[in-house]
Order: C-alpha cells, then structure tokens, then sequence
C-alpha cells in the first residue's frame, strides 16, 4: 500500500486496488463491480479480477454469465499468460478477470502459485486493477490485500462486521510484522499475536511492540517502520442514516489510539434498495440506476479514491 | 488494553493550542466512541476499560473547558514556553497556544532575539490574563510605568470591571500595550478580551 495514483506511470498497473473485509454478504462484491464501472466511466482503464478463490462471482454482479476463461486456467497452466483469462465485459474500459471457483482447492493455491500469480497482476497494463477478495482471514487472501496500492476494508455498520474487520486488519499487519521480523524469537512473538488467547497476553498490535521491546530493543525498528507504512482504509457499505457515518471516522481513531494502525476512512454508500433489486436482475445497479443514491456514493469514492483523497473528521 | 498515557491535550487528540469549540467537539465526539453502545470500540475494549477511558476524559474536558484551570495546567505540565520578551522570566518548556497564532507581524516588539508572543486559547478574561502575567512574575506596577497605562486601569482589566474602563476604542490600546508587556500577541489578546466582555466599538 504505497499510496501511487492512477494514470501517473506507464508499462504496468498503474495502482492496484483491493477490497476486502474479513466477512462475506456485506456486498464487497457488488461495490467492487460498481466502483470498476464507475472507474471505466470516468475513462479509465479498469481490470476487475475476482480474487475470491473459491467462491467468484463477481461475473454475477455485472451481468454477465460464468466466463469459460477464469483465473483458474491461468494458475494451473492451461493458458500461459494472465491477459489470455481476460474478457469483456460489455462496459468500455472494464474487463473482468473471472474467479478461480471452477476447481477443487482453488481457494487453497500453493505459495509458489500465488506469487505467480501476483506478480502478472502488476505487470497488466491499464490504470486500476480492482481485486475483489474473499472472506476470511487466509493467507491466500490477505496477501492479495498487501499487494495492493490501496487496500480497502469493506464494513457495513454491525456489530459482526466490524468484529471481523479489526480481526482482518490484525491479520494482515501481523503477517507484514512476521515478513520483516529480523530473529526467529521475534517470529515467534508475532505468530503468537495471532493466536487470541496467547499466553504473552497481546491483544493487540501495540502490546506485540511492548512485548518485542522487551525480548529485543533493536527490533523494534523495522517493525515500527513496518506498522507506520500500513495504511488501510476504510469504506462503509450499506449505511443508513448519518449517524452511521460517523463510525467511519470512530473506526480509524479507534484504530490509532488501540491498535497503534494509521488507517483512514474514504467514505461510505448509502443503503439502497435499487441494490439488491438489480442483483435479484443479476444487473449491475449503477447501470441500472445510476442516479440511486448508492450509485451517487460509488462514484464519489471512485473520484475521491482516484485522487487519493480521504475524509477527515470536519474539526480536526 | 493500557489505559492511553499523555496529558489531557494527547488524551483528547487535540493540540495544546485547540480553542473551546475544538475541546467541546473532541470531548463529544471521543465520549460517543467510548460509549457502552459505541460499534468501533465495543470490541477493543472491554466495559471497564471504556468506563475508565469515559472517566479519564471527562477528567481532561473539565480541566480543559476552563481557562484558569486549563491555565494553571497548562503551566504545571510545561505545555508554556519561551521567556517573556521584557519583564519575565524564563518557563518551563513546550508550546503555550503553539499552532494556534504565533507571532502577530505588525507587532514591532517581536524583533529579533525576542520570544514569539503567545496567543492565549479563548475565552480570554480578566482572571487569565492575570494569571498569565503572575506566572511570568511581572508586576503590575511594572507595566504600568513601561505603558504609562494608569494602575487603576489595569487592576480593571484584569478584574473585568468593564463599566469602569474606558471606551473600546481606547481600551484596545491599553490591551494591546499590556500584552505587549507581558509577552502575549497584542491584536489578538485585545480581540479576544473584547469579543468575551462584550463591549462594542461605537466607532469614530
């Protein structure tokens, strides 16, 4: 998550978006699809890749049937190139790349077919390449999210989500920290912040500093860079009224003061029934109904996200 | 979860220079994320941990909310800083007002060598601005023969006697001259006194 702009670099994607959210049916789908559309609409050049291995059907969410092509052939070498599972989606500007759902243990791909597979996305050739993940906290997924230039955590105002989203954030930071953790016994400590009821009493990303300032003061450093270099951001899907709104701003002081994580909040859509009644459609709403209020939303954030802009809380 | 460490500015996210309006909102807006209900803090903290956080803050806000306190803290925390340009002494360290003014540029007493004037956070009174003078050890009877502003005038000011003191448009002079005396940014320490008496300039 370095923070590059769209369309400021030439060759390769020019920024890889994510969005995840650590709980599945909270329409990270449906806004991945959406905020591609809107993406494409604005001019850009936008690949929607279903990274949900395991459970794709991003395809659904724009209106289109089970494409024969998927990420699948690419990762078990029936195609060599990634651009060979490429398709049209019937919107200019916006190709999709299917998930890999049509083969057993898609969800569960070896290391070394994941870095393949990482490291074609960079090299595709358009401004935005949005992955769309999964549930879940899995490796599997959680390293498509640190790929991206701008991961985004997808919650819907409720209790479950929100639990899950921190579980996610925790994850993700944990699995950076574990990558650049100079010993073994500094490893270790980072596995065991995995662990809820570790017997080091970490509950958070803050007391794993505390406790590695103890066992080694010289490894504090890269893992403070570490943590410092993490910018997730949140977007808020389905609100309903302004108060909602509000736990955008909460969720990221929360973040600062209690997991010591510099997250931001880029914005929210609203709840809207043209939503689920174009899906019902297997339509995309923002085609559909693209003065909704929810298709409002998505375009903002697709402006605001594009500019790299976030929302800051009015006083401060 | 440790309870956060920090003064009551860090406590409440805010800077040593925030006005009234931004306490009185951080205090709002941080009480609703440590409530019972609050859906981003319910699961970081558990309830006591918020209890103690909502205690903690609301600790900080009464502190903060009033000037003599906040003055007074202010002070004991080394959150002042910089020495008094003409009569005063040297205070402890930090940034009394830091980010919030600074130097006032038609000031022609915050040359070279000089500390930067302070700009005191709002309201400001009477009951402040001798507060402020006390803690720099400078004397009434000190500014008032470097001013040439009668005593009695400045006893006024700083027991907010505003029927006793002069018209407006004199009484900003005299401020501005009395917190160029004491080390305090002279436009808008005299904006502020006015703004919070209430007096009006009639005009000319």
């Amino acid at each position: 998550m370095n923070g590059r702009r769209p369309g400021t670099a030439g060759g390769s994607a020019r920024q890889i978006w994510s969005l995840g959210g650590g709980k599945g049916g909270i329409g990270k789908s449906v806004l991945a699809a959406a905020l591609g559309y809107e993406l494409a609409r604005m001019g850009k050049r936008v690949i929607l890749i279903d990274a949900d291995l395991g459970g794709a059907n991003l395809h659904t969410c724009l209106g289109m049937g089970a494409p024969e092509k998927t990420l699948g052939d690419f990762i078990l070498r029936r195609v060599e190139r990634i651009e060979d599972v490429l398709v049209e989606t019937g919107f200019r500007g916006l190709r999709l790349i299917s998930g890999a759902s049509d083969f057993l243990g898609a969800a569960n791909i070896k290391h070394l077919q994941k870095v393949r597979v990482l490291s074609r996305i960079r090299s595709l050739d358009v401004d935005v390449v949005i992955l769309d993940l999964g549930a879940g906290t899995a490796f599997n997924i959680i390293d498509f999210f640190l790929i991206s230039d701008v991961g985004l955590l997808t919650l819907v105002p409720e209790p479950t989500s929100i639990e899950s989203g921190y579980r996610f954030l925790k994850a993700a930071l944990y699995r950076r920290l574990r990558a650049v953790a100079p010993t073994e016994a500094i490893r270790q400590i980072v596995d065991a912040a995995g662990d809820r009821k570790n017997s080091l009493g970490i509950r958070t990303p803050l007391d794993l500093l505390n406790t590695v300032a103890m066992e080694d003061q010289r490894a504090l450093e890269p893992l403070r860079r570490e943590m410092a270099a993490f910018h997730p951001r949140f977007v808020l899907n389905q609100v309903r009224d302004e108060e909602d709104g509000v736990i955008g701003h909460q969720l990221v002081t929360a973040c600062a003061r209690h997991l010591g994580i510099a997250a931001a909040y880029a914005g929210s859509v609203r709840f809207d029934d043209t939503v689920w009644k174009s899906l019902r459609q297997r339509r995309l709403f923002a085609v559909d109904a693209p003065k909704s209020q929810a298709a409002e939303d998505v375009r903002r954030l697709a402006r605001a996200l594009s500019g790299g802009e976030n929302l800051a809380i009015e006083w401060a | 979860m440790s309870v956060l460490r920090g003064n009551h500015y860090a406590l409440m996210g805010i800077e040593p220079g925030a006005t009234t309006e931004q306490i009185e909102k951080a205090f709002r807006y941080l009480i609703e994320l440590y409530g019972d209900e609050a859906l981003a803090t319910y699961s970081l903290l558990d309830p006591g941990e918020a209890k103690q956080m909502r205690a903690q803050l609301r600790e900080a806000y009464d502190v903060l909310r009033e000037p003599m306190r906040r003055l007074e803290y202010d002070v004991r925390h080394g959150l002042i800083s910089g020495r008094a340009p003409s009569l005063g002494g040297e205070l402890p360290s930090a940034a009394f007002g830091a980010g919030v003014g600074g130097a006032d540029k038609d000031d022609k007493t915050a040359g070279a060598g000089r500390a930067e004037p302070f700009v005191l956070p709002e309201p400001v009174n009477g009951r402040v601005l001798r507060a402020f003078r006390e803690e720099r050890g400078i004397r009434l009877r000190e500014i008032a023969d470097t001013t040439k502003i009668t005593l009695r005038y400045l006893e006024y000011i700083e027991a907010d006697r505003y029927s006793a003191l002069p018209a407006a448009v004199y009484l900003r002079g005299f401020l501005q001259e009395y917190a160029r005396a004491i080390g305090l940014d002279p436009r808008r320490t005299s904006e502020a006194y006015l703004a919070n008496s209430g007096i009006q300039e009639t005009g000319e």
